[in-house]
C-alpha cells in the first residue's frame, strides 16, 4: 500500500463537480482507494460517498492506493486533487 | 378580418373548438407533445427465485439511465454528476443488499436506498450540500422511470420554442422547462382556473384547457395555431391562414402598445369614482412588469411559490428577504398572502397524506394553524418586511372567527417577540382575510368588525358555494361566477365591508373579467387584483365608464334569478 497527504483546493470544498471528476478518475483506476479526511474513510469511486462527507476548502486528506497499480493510481490521484479537480 | 378568417377554413387543415379560454393570445408554432405516465411501485415481497431477475432489471434500468445522461451531458455539466451518481458502487450496493435482505423489488429498493442517502444529505452541515437531495430525488425519478419503461422528464427535448400539447400539467412538471420556450398551452384536462391557466396569464400567453381528445389530434412536430380569442385550434394550417393570422398577432402587439399609454393614467371614472387596480403576482419579477402595467399596488403576494420552489421550508430570513424587496417595489400596497398549499399545490419536501377530497381537505390556514411554527417564521418575516413599505397581512380560507382569532393572536404573538428583540416593523400592519367560503360570506358583518379589509377569491368561492369542482371537465360549464347567487354573495360582502368603512377587493378569475367590470364597478368593488397583462384593458374600460350608469346596471343584475337573464342585462349571450 502506497500514501500521501494533500489538501482540497477547491474553493467550495468538494461539491457536486469535482467530486464528480474525482470519482471518474477513481473509478477507472485498478487499485483499491481509501480517502482518510479525518476519522472518517471514503470510498472516492463513489460519487455520493465523497459529497456526503462534504469535504471543506484547505481540509487535510490522505490518499492510500493498493494494488498492482498502486504508484500510477495514487499519483494520478494525488496530481487531479493537487489541480483542483477541473475547476 | 374575422369574415376572412372562416372563409379559409378548408383542406388539410384540421380546426378544434374550444368553449373556454384559460388565458387569451394567439400563438403559432410547432407542438411539443408531453408525454407523461404515472409511476406504480409494488411493495409486495418478491419470490427467492426472482432475485436474480431483480437485480438485472435495476442493471438495465442504470444502463439505459446511463444512455440519457450521456447524451444530456454533452449540453450541461448537472448531468455528469447526475451521471456518477447513477453508477455509483455505494448506491448499487444498497440497492442490490436490499433486493436480497428485504425481498423486495427493485423500484421499492431503490426507494427505500434512496431514502437513506437523503437522510444522510440532510444531516449534512453545509447547505450546498444539503441541496444536492434534488439530485438525489432527480436521478430516483429517472431510475423509477427507467424501471417501469416510461419516460424520465417529458420536457427534456424541449430546446426551441412550441405550443405545449399535454394531458395535464402539474406546478412541478411547469417548474421542470424553461417557460421561455412556451408559447402557449393545450391541456386535454383542468379547467379555467387550474395551475396551467393561472401561470400561463402570469406569463402573458395564451393557454387553452379541457380541450377533449387533444392529444390525439395532434402529432409532434405539427404548426399550430392556438387561437384563444375566438377559442380555436388550428392544426397544420395553409399559408393563406397562416399569414393572416401572423398579421391579426401584430396587431394584437399594437393593440396593447396603444394601451400601455394608459400606464401613468388613474384608473377613474367619466364621474369621477376612482379604484385600485392591482396585481396578483407570483414572483419578484411579476412585481416588475405588473409596475410597466401601471398597477397600483399588489392585491395578492401569492406566497406559495417561496415555498413551492424550494426545497425546505423557507427560513425567515429567505422570506424576509423576498418580502422586502416585494414591500420596496410594491409602492403603496403589498397585500401578502399567508401560505396556501393543499388542494392542487403539493410540495416536494413534505409528504401530505392522501386525501379523498383534497379542496375540501386540509389546506391554506388550516395547515398554518396546525404548524405553528411554520406560520410564526413566516408571520415574523412579513412583519419585518412590513418596516419597508405598505404591507398588509392576507388570511386565506377563513371559516370561523375561532380562526381567523387564533391567527391574529399568533400575528400577536411575533409581533411582542420582535419587540423584545428591538426589531422594527410597521405596528399599525393591516390583517385582512380573503372571501372564499361560504361560512365566511354569511359571518361577513361579524368579520367586518374584526379586520381592516376584505379580498373576495371568486375562484375557491365560486367552486363552493356551487358545489363544482373546477377541474372537473364533465361540470365545467356549471361553474359559472355570474350565477347569481355568487353576485348577490359579492354585493353581500361589499356592503358589509362599506358598512364598517373597510375596503373590499377582488383577486379571483373574476376581477379581471371584463364583462364583469361594469357590474363589479356598479356593486362598489374597491380594489381589482388581476394577472398584470389584464390591467391597461381594465383601465381602458373603467375610464370609459361612468359610476353611476354601473350602479344601476348592477341593481338590475342583482335582481335576475337566472344566469341567462344575467347576461342579458349585462349584454352579451
Amino acid at each position: 500500500m502506497v500514501s500521501q497527504k494533500t489538501k482540497v483546493i477547491n474553493p467550495s470544498g468538494m461539491h457536486a463537480r469535482p467530486a464528480s471528476e474525482l470519482a471518474k478518475l477513481a473509478s477507472k483506476c485498478e487499485s483499491d482507494i481509501t480517502i482518510k479526511v479525518g476519522e472518517k474513510n471514503i470510498n472516492p469511486k463513489s460519487i455520493l460517498n465523497i459529497m456526503s462527507a462534504a469535504i471543506r476548502c484547505g481540509t487535510d486528506i490522505v490518499v492510500e492506493c493498493s494494488g498492482e497499480t498502486e504508484k500510477e493510481d495514487l499519483a494520478k490521484i494525488i496530481e487531479a486533487i493537487e489541480s483542483g479537480l477541473g475547476e | 378580418m374575422r369574415d376572412c378568417l372562416k372563409g379559409l377554413m378548408e383542406v388539410n387543415m384540421k380546426t378544434i373548438h374550444v368553449e373556454r379560454t384559460a388565458s387569451k393570445g394567439i400563438a403559432i408554432g410547432k407542438a411539443y407533445l408531453v408525454d407523461k405516465t404515472d409511476l406504480n411501485i409494488s411493495y409486495d415481497t418478491i419470490r427467492e427465485q426472482d432475485i436474480t431477475k431483480e437485480i438485472s432489471r435495476f442493471e438495465a434500468a442504470v444502463a439505459n439511465s446511463v444512455r440519457e445522461l450521456e447524451a444530456l451531458a454533452v449540453k450541461d455539466k448537472i448531468f455528469d454528476t447526475h451521471l456518477e451518481m447513477i453508477k455509483d458502487i455505494t448506491l448499487y450496493d444498497s440497492v442490490v443488499s436490499k433486493i436480497k435482505e428485504n425481498r423486495q423489488n427493485a423500484e421499492a429498493s431503490l426507494e427505500a436506498a434512496i431514502a437513506e442517502l437523503i437522510e444522510i444529505f440532510e444531516g449534512i452541515e453545509d447547505e450546498y450540500m444539503r441541496e444536492r437531495t434534488a439530485d438525489i430525488r432527480d436521478i430516483n425519478e429517472r431510475l423509477l422511470c427507467n424501471l417501469q419503461g416510461v419516460k424520465h422528464n417529458p420536457f427534456e427535448n424541449m430546446n426551441e420554442e412550441a405550443i405545449l400539447v399535454a394531458k395535464d400539467l402539474s406546478p412541478s412538471d411547469t417548474a421542470s422547462f424553461n417557460t421561455d420556450y412556451v408559447l402557449g398551452f393545450i391541456t386535454q384536462e383542468g379547467g379555467i382556473t387550474s395551475h396551467v391557466s393561472i401561470l400561463a396569464k402570469g406569463l402573458g400567453i395564451p393557454a387553452l384547457v379541457g380541450v377533449k381528445d387533444i392529444l390525439n389530434q395532434i402529432e409532434p412536430g405539427d404548426t399550430i395555431i392556438m387561437d384563444a380569442e375566438n377559442g380555436k385550434i388550428l392544426i397544420n394550417p395553409d399559408n393563406n391562414t397562416l399569414s393572416l393570422y401572423e398579421k391579426e398577432r401584430i396587431h394584437q402587439l399594437k393593440r396593447s402598445e396603444q394601451l400601455s399609454q394608459l400606464k401613468e393614467l388613474p384608473a377613474i371614472t367619466k364621474d369621477g369614482r376612482k379604484v385600485s387596480l392591482c396585481a396578483n403576482v407570483g414572483s419578484i419579477q411579476d412585481i416588475k412588469k405588473a409596475i410597466e402595467c401601471g398597477m397600483d399596488g399588489v392585491g395578492l403576494f401569492r406566497s406559495e411559490f417561496l415555498y413551492m420552489d424550494n426545497t425546505h421550508f423557507p427560513t425567515e430570513e429567505e422570506q424576509y428577504l423576498v418580502y422586502k424587496e416585494a414591500a420596496q417595489l410594491s409602492g403603496p400596497e403589498l397585500t401578502i398572502r399567508t401560505l396556501d398549499i393543499g388542494g392542487d399545490k403539493a410540495l416536494s419536501y413534505y409528504e401530505f397524506e392522501k386525501e379523498e377530497n383534497p379542496f375540501l381537505g386540509w389546506r391554506a390556514i388550516r395547515i398554518s394553524l396546525d404548524l405553528k411554527d411554520m406560520f410564526k417564521t413566516q408571520l415574523t418575516a412579513i412583519l419585518r418586511a412590513s418596516a419597508y413599505g405598505k404591507v398588509r397581512i392576507m388570511f386565506p380560507m377563513i371559516i370561523s372567527m375561532e380562526e381567523l382569532r387564533m391567527a391574529k393572536e399568533l400575528l400577536e404573538e411575533c409581533k411582542k417577540e420582535l419587540d423584545n428583540k428591538s426589531i422594527s416593523y410597521d405596528k399599525e400592519i393591516k390583517v385582512g382575510i380573503m372571501i372564499e367560503t361560504p361560512a365566511s360570506v354569511l359571518l361577513v358583518e361579524d368579520f367586518a368588525k374584526e379586520v381592516d379589509f376584505f379580498s373576495i377569491g371568486t375562484n375557491d368561492l365560486t367552486q363552493y358555494l356551487l358545489a363544482v369542482d373546477r377541474g372537473n371537465n364533465k361540470i365545467s360549464k356549471l361553474y359559472n361566477s355570474f350565477h347569481p347567487a355568487v353576485l348577490r354573495s359579492i354585493r353581500h360582502v361589499i356592503r358589509a365591508g362599506h358598512k364598517n368603512n373597510i375596503t373590499v377587493g377582488m383577486c379571483g378569475e373574476f376581477a379581471s373579467d371584463i364583462r364583469a367590470a361594469k357590474l363589479l364597478l356598479g356593486l362598489g368593488l374597491d380594489e381589482f387584483s388581476m394577472s398584470y397583462r389584464e390591467i391597461p384593458e381594465m383601465k381602458n374600460m373603467i375610464r370609459n365608464n361612468s359610476y353611476e350608469e354601473a350602479q344601476a346596471v348592477a341593481e338590475k343584475v342583482c335582481e335576475k334569478i337566472t344566469i341567462r337573464e344575467v347576461y342579458e342585462v349585462l349584454g352579451f349571450s
